[in-house]
């Protein structure tokens, strides 16, 4: 239920096991195998980066809260569990993912504003016909079987934040991250809490250079940096942490040192599962090695050809 | 067809045989089912109004309020909570399907006024009350907000467990992205509101769902609403108005609240008009009774016999309910623990009916309706829930018989 998440229809019905996650989607493709081979796409994540560019646009313009945008991602990641892309207008599939995010994070907005405004963004994939968004509404609520209360690590880090003695750019840079893991499959494989102690791990122990990190869009629109002073240093974190607090030294926030201690010692005190916490380091940082290959152009061709091919604007 | 165009993979009417109608609103209609595939379960399929340019119905985006409420069913799960079976999106119209229950809070009170005034056991009061807090709790630690419970609302089902229904208004109330003022501004049926929403406040709390409690309960005792009011209606301006009449049944009883008591009355938005209010009950001599003397004469008239009466403890349940500052009003948790439950805690029954030889009638259902597939044809319209956008309408009483 929506104060426990162990009861909650997040973690009964939409959390899995990497196999488990790998499965679902083998049998989905198997299914349209001949589809799936004459349509190839990019990487997951870099499909979601781009989802996550053009839902930006429309937030944008919207002027939608990070929440809502962060609520319609883990629609979309959802609901491609259930139906092969190929077979959907993803762009038709984003416009109403954050419409009914929208109503769900209780910022709604009138669907003819959205339509018109998806339409001003992408005029060759959604259409003037707003009942083309109501019935893919009605695909998206059936698919995820009306299972729309999404726990975010947002709440977790906001509690933790003071236990911590974070500063506002650790803060800001815990925040990012957790952004940024929206666009791997995290959301489907952990608790929100596991997924914000490592973020708040990924801000306070490693603290990558912060340079362009929480920029205008509030996501690492430029992850270089980040992808560069974490490389590598997760796997065997624990040994690294002496190297790490001598680079503490000088920073902003009181005694940087205690602060990381501190960390530590609350994590190993804490019930938080830490293979988790450090398997989603270890996923974010190698979203931000797999950026690096990120071609907007690529993804749009791919994604166009199929649509088109297919009528699935129409 | 082309390969997305939505299609439900289930049908309502493979699995569900309609038996009857029971009821519609301005959310749409409500009908009793069995099931097809041996349950033998019953069932109440609400059916949520398709939206229709002319005579065609179209797709036009699901309303917040059935987005809620879908959403929130989904995860609720407590034996005092109205049970959601599943949900159902066909022809573009929805279908929740819900467990059946034979009774609700409205019904049973009317049953006790006719033909003639019989109050209803103080036990079963105490039972009903018992349950209906104890769903409360369940929502409110799940920081969901009913915002609308009133007799109508609350179910009992013939093994006489409370069900809390119609979450249609129900929502979470941890950090709100607008403020909760923001997305709909009025909620609660007006005699059930509570006096921090009548001045206008705009952060309120679960404690309005608290005050409603309290005012079900006096109309347990007392076998009609406490405070009857009369709604004020929006101006075309769509300004809300200060809801005077309600405000002044309430105070006629109570007093009028005083700074001294609830510090927080000088911060409300309507505070001038109160003050206007009270002034105008001062130059007029009136003295309320007091919610004591309102309470004595109550179970005076009920008749209810020393020993089984709900006694001092009752009223003090009550009075600590019907409070006007909400930071003092009782939680639910506090409500569950006071003294008129646990003074004689091992007698109070998970079957409200425990120990009543009363036969409530059984909920009425029409059969002019039974096709759940049209939505055209005209039903008795028995009470009308108030959705997000007829809020401004007052709500319409049952009428029966």
């Amino acid at each position: 239920m929506a104060g426990n998440f162990w009861t909650s229809t997040q973690h009964l019905h939409w959390q899995f096991s990497k196999p488990g996650l790998a499965e679902i989607r083998r049998k989905l493709e198997q299914e349209d195998r001949a589809l799936v081979q004459q349509y190839p796409l990019p990487d997951r994540r870099l499909l979601s980066i781009y989802f996550y560019h053009q839902i930006g646009k429309l937030g944008k313009r919207l002027t939608i809260r990070q929440q809502a945008l962060a609520t319609a991602q883990v629609y979309i990641r959802r609901f491609y569990t259930k139906v092969e892309i190929r077979r959907t207008n993803p762009y038709l599939v984003l416009v109403t993912a954050l419409y009914l995010a929208c109503k769900m994070e209780e910022c709604p907005q009138h669907i003819r504003l959205v339509v018109a405004e998806a339409r001003n963004i992408w005029p060759d994939f959604i259409s003037s016909d707003t009942s083309k968004l109501g019935e893919c509404e009605f695909f998206l609520i059936s698919e995820m079987r009306s299972q729309l209360i999404i726990h975010q690590p947002y709440r977790t880090l906001l509690t933790l934040h003071s236990s911590f003695s974070m500063t506002q750019d650790e803060i800001n840079l815990a925040w990012s991250v957790i952004n940024d893991h929206y666009l791997t499959d995290l959301p489907l494989l952990y608790p929100p809490h596991v997924i914000a102690v490592a973020a708040i791990f990924l801000a306070v122990v490693l603290k990558p250079a912060q340079a362009s990190l929480h920029g205008s869009n509030g996501s690492a629109a430029a992850p270089t940096s980040i992808a560069q002073a974490m490389t590598g240093t997760p796997n065997r974190y624990a040994q690294q942490f002496p190297a790490t607090n001598t680079q503490q030294i000088g920073s902003s926030g009181a005694a940087p040192q205690n602060k990381v201690q501190y960390l530590v010692n609350w994590l190993a005190e804490s019930d938080v599962d830490m293979e988790a916490v450090i398997d989603c380091t270890q996923e974010i940082i190698s979203l931000y090695e797999v950026w690096e290959q990120y071609n907007d152009k690529v993804c749009k061709e791919q994604i166009t050809r199929f649509v088109k091919a297919r009528g699935l604007d129409k | 067809m082309s390969p997305q165009t939505y299609a439900s993979k289930v049908r309502v009417q493979d699995r569900y045989k309609v038996v009857g109608f029971i009821s519609s609103g301005t959310y749409g209609r409500v009908y009793k089912a069995v099931s097809r595939h041996g349950d033998t379960r019953e069932f109440a399929i609400k059916k949520f109004k398709p939206d229709k340019e002319g005579e065609i119905i179209q797709y036009t985006g699901i309303s917040q309020s059935a987005c809620r409420e879908m959403a929130l069913c989904s995860e609720l799960s407590h034996p005092n909570v109205i049970h959601l079976v599943e949900i159902m999106l066909e022809e573009k119209c929805i279908f929740m399907v819900f467990e059946y229950a034979e009774h609700d809070l409205l019904q049973i009170i009317h049953h006790h006024t006719q033909p003639s005034r019989r109050a209803i056991p103080a036990q079963m009061i105490k039972s009903i009350l018992f349950q209906l807090l104890n769903g409360l709790l369940y929502l409110h630690t799940n920081w969901v907000l009913h915002r609308d419970l009133k007799p109508a609302n609350i179910m009992v089902t013939g093994e006489g467990v409370v069900k809390i229904g119609d979450l249609g208004l129900a929502r979470l109330f941890y950090k709100p992205l607008n403020s909760l003022y923001n997305g709909d501004k009025v909620v609660v049926t007006i005699w059930y509101r509570a006096p921090e929403l009548l001045l206008g406040s705009r952060h309120y709390t679960p404690a309005v769902d608290l005050w409603a409690v309290g005012c079900i309960f006096a109309e347990l005792l007392a076998l009609r609403p406490i405070f009857k009011g009369e709604e004020a209606k929006m101006d075309s301006k769509k300004t809300v108005p200060f809801q005077r009449n309600q405000m002044q049944k309430i105070v006629d009883i109570l007093g009028a609240p005083t700074k001294e008591k609830w510090p927080g009355l000088v911060s409300q938005p309507e505070y001038h008009s109160m003050q206007a209010l009270a002034a105008t009950m001062h130059s007029r001599g009136s003295k309320p009774p007091g919610l004591e003397g309102w309470y004595n004469q109550t179970i005076k008239n009920a008749g209810y016999h020393s020993s089984s009466s709900p006694g001092h403890e009752g009223f003090a349940l009550l009075s600590a309910l019907l409070e006007y500052d909400p930071s003092k009003r009782l939680t639910a948790r506090e409500a569950l623990q006071h003294p008129y439950f646990t003074s004689d805690m091992s007698r109070i029954s998970m079957n409200c009916f425990e120990g009543t030889r009363m036969d409530y009638p059984h909920r009425r259902v029409s059969q002019d309706d039974n096709d759940i597939r049209t939505a055209s044809l005209p039903g008795t319209k028995r009470s009308g829930l108030p959705d997000d956008s007829l809020i401004s309408q007052p709500a319409k009483r049952l009428k029966e018989g």
